[in-house]
């Protein structure tokens, strides 16, 4: 295996990236490609792989490769067997050098999110080939990773397999969407922390999914997730607010909190107490769940429109996580 | 005729200088062995009796794949690990021993003096900005961009500091204390303000670089550290006498021939430096300049011609030890190096105060 | 010799000293005495070069003691202040030494420490040496503190023409009657050497056994120098203390002395109150 560095470390569109790849290996088995970052990376031996994010964990199962799978980080939270069975090397931007070259990966996969930048340069300069992936919140966006992994670990086939899933259940998503008469007003809340309230503005992976499954953020004027005031909630009347399922479960107590907020209490939504709770790796994640996180989504903010969301081949939902 | 006064037993003969040599001597020993454990321990595996095998490779320039591993592990991520984690520990205790001779009271800390309040406010600025306002900054520097922000921020608020409350000449260390504070508040301030501007990634990565760590450790920041440690050597024998001047009064340090006003300068200065340097690779880890000079001073007495090398190499020492805990508890993962260190450190401290009060009460 | 020329001193708006004159010669002892407020560690401090002359100036062997690098000044005078802001651990021995260590006249740590145990030793403190200093009480820190200026005086080499100083306020304000004199005695053996010795003192007759010349401050100004003779009369003492003062002199009539008014309580007032009947008490007429 060798790796060649381009210059810069960009982070770029990625479409573009996808237009370039080599075609021919070098060798037998192995693969050339580009990754996010621009550089021209060699794949040779991938029968042990680190998965850096939980998005990249979700597809490098979902193409059927787990059984090679070493490592993982903090983040791959679905499916649970991850962090139980694979080693865990950490919360992604707070990376170990030593750690990670301990895993002892023959190919890291890993998210352009991964840090700190100190620890990634150093991984870049090891023998061990080094995928950086990018991240997008977009359909387009979630086919180019999934090729990208796909081509990274040799699993080429299951890869256009798993993008042709993924856009099927992007389609069917459209379909839904375009009986929509009138976008729901949607909020939302990452958290409340001492009766403030905090929401996702545009820019966010909330903001995408909401916007993917047909709804409308009303919080889009604002950028990032911020601390909103009781009457700015008020007067921007979400219809319906989604948060977070907790990982350990406890989130009766997290609904409550929400609706004893006043201003909430003044909404559309929190008259008729629309909450709807989510988990978040599945909605926020963007990796190959997302179309069918969007469309249980829509299932939930536009419930008239449950009859007409069953037009989907029935075999490619298995079994959506609440 | 001596006072009747029933305190406690006085010290043996002797006893206090026998104490600070048997100090040094063991921190310096606890240093090479730290030093020693700190190379060959770490999540790979790899410990030093590959050295030969990687030094051969070196030499005949022939390597394979496992001495490539070692040599990597060994000389470039372990071996700058430990320098600069010597260099931290050294600069952070020596600072804060020195801001409790000027300040005349064992609490004192070099966050009094604005270094890391305004070293935090840099690197929120990077961390935040660096992708909009401040975006040619970190293209300039890449990877070096935040470690930069942050020394320039801590010595600026610093020398900030010094300028107002200097200005008419005297540096009052009350006025000085009482500025420190307010500068911090505002740094603090204008830290949360940007905070609030960043996104949900950004909060994360200030958030971890508050915590504290030596894993972006690198030849480069050794080099960097390296002026910063040759101004600790050169400065702090020179400060030996007017800080030990200073503990006495500042009329009386006059008295003693110490020029107090030029001594103040130099020695906020210089643990501003250091400080700067230490947070700009590390980050911000705390304990270290409180607790170290306070375990030296228990054994050896405050005469600085002791605290000072003591807590250089016994500080040290703990951040090394602390290193190794951060790097092996979780392995694979990490802890950060801030935390650790609060961890040993606080109730530690705790200790000491309980047990035997603080520095001269 | 150290002089003060027409020495005024005013902060804040307050005027502290006002056109005061006064010399400290060598081999003589020269006591300040006077009410509080008078001015006396202000004039101590201006001295001492802790502060600067609003008007006047203070000169040392003729150069005015601003032009006196600090290291050069420590070589020439040590200072004894009435309180300390010490309160690190120190032990004795190391404070005393302190007075050689921190100007460090290129000694080595074992000739500085002799002088120090030699130092203790004159005041009666060498086996408090390696007690802890914040263990002390209020006069055997002062002890201390004037051990340490004794060390620092004794060791830099002395040049002929040079005026070296020894100034203390207030050094026998917490000791006893033993300690009191023993430190007088240390004084008098610091003029003897040769050294200007300037001591504030608020114990009049202390003054009187102790001084070559006195200097009685009031009110911010010099009312009067002198002999203790001189300067210790009725006229003088009261007008300065604003009450009424008596001085005698011992029955050897070297000195004049001065008691305070007896405050006993009177055969009247002891009825009133159903006192017991103290024989021993006894009004003296003054």
């Amino acid at each position: 295996m060798r790796i060649q560095h381009s210059s810069g470390v960009l982070a770029g569109w990625f479409v573009i990236a996808v237009a370039v790849l080599m075609a021919s290996p070098a060798a037998a088995g192995e693969v050339t490609l580009t990754d996010a970052g621009g550089r021209t990376v060699q794949v040779a031996d991938t029968s042990r792989i680190l998965a850096i994010g939980g998005d990249i964990t979700e597809i490098v199962y979902a193409l059927g490769a787990d059984a090679r799978l070493v490592g993982v980080d903090g983040t791959s939270q679905f499916p649970p067997s991850a962090l139980k069975d694979k080693q865990n090397v950490g919360y992604m931007r707070a990376l170990s050098a030593e750690g990670v070259i301990s895993v002892g990966a023959t190919l890291i996969v890993a998210s352009e999110r991964a840090g700190p930048p100190e620890v990634v340069k150093t991984l870049k300069t090891t023998s061990t080939p080094y995928v950086e992936v990018p991240d997008q919140y977009s359909p387009q966006g979630i086919a180019a990773k999934v090729r990208l992994v796909a081509r990274a670990i040799g699993a080429e086939a299951e890869g256009e397999k798993l993008v042709s899933q993924v856009e099927a259940d992007f389609k069917d998503l459209a379909v839904g969407t375009q009986r929509i008469k009138r976008p729901v007003k949607a909020m939302f809340v990452l958290g409340v922390q001492n009766g403030r309230v905090n929401v996702a503005g545009q820019g966010t992976a909330a903001s995408a999914i909401i916007e993917l499954a047909g709804g409308k953020n009303v919080a889009d004027a604002m950028s990032g997730y911020k601390p909103l005031t009781e009457e700015a909630i008020v007067e921007l009347a979400p219809e319906v607010i989604l948060i977070m399922r907790r990982s350990s479960g406890n989130d009766a107590h997290d609904t409550a909190q929400l609706l004893e907020i006043k201003g909430v209490q003044s909404t559309p939504a929190g008259a008729g107490k629309r909450v709807i709770m989510m988990d978040a790796l599945y909605l926020l994640g963007f990796g190959p769940r997302a179309p069918r996180a969007a469309r249980e989504l829509m299932g939930r903010m536009y419930p008239d429109l449950g009859g007409a969301l069953d037009s989907g081949p029935a075999g490619t939902r298995t079994g959506a996580i609440k | 005729m001596t006072a009747a006064l029933p305190i406690a037993a006085p010290i043996r003969e002797g006893g206090r200088l026998a104490s600070a040599h048997a100090l040094v001597v063991f921190s310096a020993l606890a240093l090479l062995v730290a030093a020693f454990l700190s190379l060959s321990i770490g999540a790979t595996g790899i410990t030093l009796a590959s050295l030969p095998r990687v030094l051969t490779a070196l030499a005949t320039g022939q390597h394979d794949a496992v001495s490539a591993r070692e040599q990597l592990v060994l000389f470039d991520i372990r071996l700058p690990r430990l320098l600069l984690g010597m260099f931290v520990g050294a600069a952070l205790a020596v600072s804060g021993a020195m801001m409790q001779g000027m300040f005349r009271n064992p609490l004192a800390d070099p966050a009094l003096i604005g270094v890391s309040s305004g070293a935090a406010l840099a690197a929120v600025a990077t961390i935040a900005l660096g992708n909009g306002l401040a975006a040619p900054f970190t293209k300039a520097f890449g990877v070096y961009a935040l470690p930069f922000a942050a020394f320039l921020g801590g010595v600026s608020t610093t020398l900030v500091l010094v300028m107002i409350v200097g200005r008419h000449g005297q540096l009052a260390v009350g006025t000085l204390l009482l500025a420190g504070i307010a500068i911090g508040a505002l740094s603090g301030a204008l830290t949360g303000l940007i905070s609030y501007a960043s996104d949900d990634r950004e909060l994360r990565d200030l958030t971890l670089w508050m915590l504290g760590s030596l894993s972006g450790a690198s030849w480069p920041k050794v080099l960097a550290a390296l002026p910063f440690a040759l101004l600790i050597m050169l400065a702090l024998p020179r400060l030996v006498r007017a800080l030990n001047g200073l503990l006495l009064g500042e009329a009386e340090a006059f008295h003693l021939g110490v020029d107090v006003d030029k001594a103040k300068r130099a020695i906020v200065l210089v643990a501003a430096a250091a400080v700067g340097a230490a947070v700009a690779v590390a980050g911000v880890v705390g304990f270290v300049g409180i607790v170290i000079p306070h375990l030296i001073r228990l054994v050896a007495g405050p005469d600085h011609r002791v605290v000072l090398p003591g807590s250089a190499l016994l500080g040290a020492t703990l951040v090394l030890l602390a290193d190794i805990l951060a790097r092996m508890l979780l392995r694979p993962a990490e802890l950060p190096l801030g935390v650790v260190m609060a961890l040993i450190g606080a109730p530690v401290f705790l200790h000491m105060v309980i047990k035997r009060g603080v520095g001269g009460s | 010799m150290l002089e003060a020329r027409d020495l005024t001193y005013t902060t804040g708006g307050s005027i502290l000293l006002r056109g005061v004159d006064v010399g400290v010669q060598p081999g003589r002892v020269l006591v300040l005495i006077g009410p509080n407020g008078a001015g006396k560690s202000t004039l101590l401090r201006l001295l001492s070069g802790d502060l600067k002359p609003t008007q006047g100036a203070v000169l040392l062997d003729g150069r005015p003691l601003g032009a006196y690098p600090p290291s050069d000044l420590a070589r020439r005078r040590a200072v004894v202040p009435q309180a300390s802001a010490l309160s690190f651990p120190f032990t004795v021995l190391e404070v005393t030494m302190l007075g050689v260590t921190v100007p460090g006249f290129g000694v080595s740590d074992a000739e500085a420490r002799k002088v120090a145990l030699e130092a203790l030793a004159s005041l009666d403190m060498a086996d408090l040496r390696d007690r802890s200093y914040v263990h002390l009480s209020g006069g055997e820190r002062q002890r201390v503190h004037i051990a340490r200026a004794l060390c620092q005086l004794a060791m830099p080499t002395w040049r002929s023409g040079e005026t070296r100083c020894f100034l203390l306020d207030e050094p026998t304000a917490s000791l006893d009657l033993a300690h009191q004199t023993q430190v007088l005695a240390t004084l008098r053996r610091q003029a003897e050497a040769g050294h200007a010795v300037l001591a504030v003192l608020h114990d009049l007759n202390l003054a009187a056994a102790l001084a070559d010349d006195i200097v009685l401050l009031a009110r911010t100004q010099v009312l009067a120098t002198g002999s203790a003779r001189d300067v210790l009369r009725d006229d003088l003492l009261s007008d300065a203390y604003g009450c009424p003062v008596h001085t005698n002199q011992t029955p050897q009539g070297d000195r004049p002395f001065v008691l305070p008014p007896a405050v006993f309580a009177t055969q009247a007032t002891r009825a009133t109150r159903s006192l017991p009947n103290d024989s021993n008490s006894r009004v003296l007429a003054n």
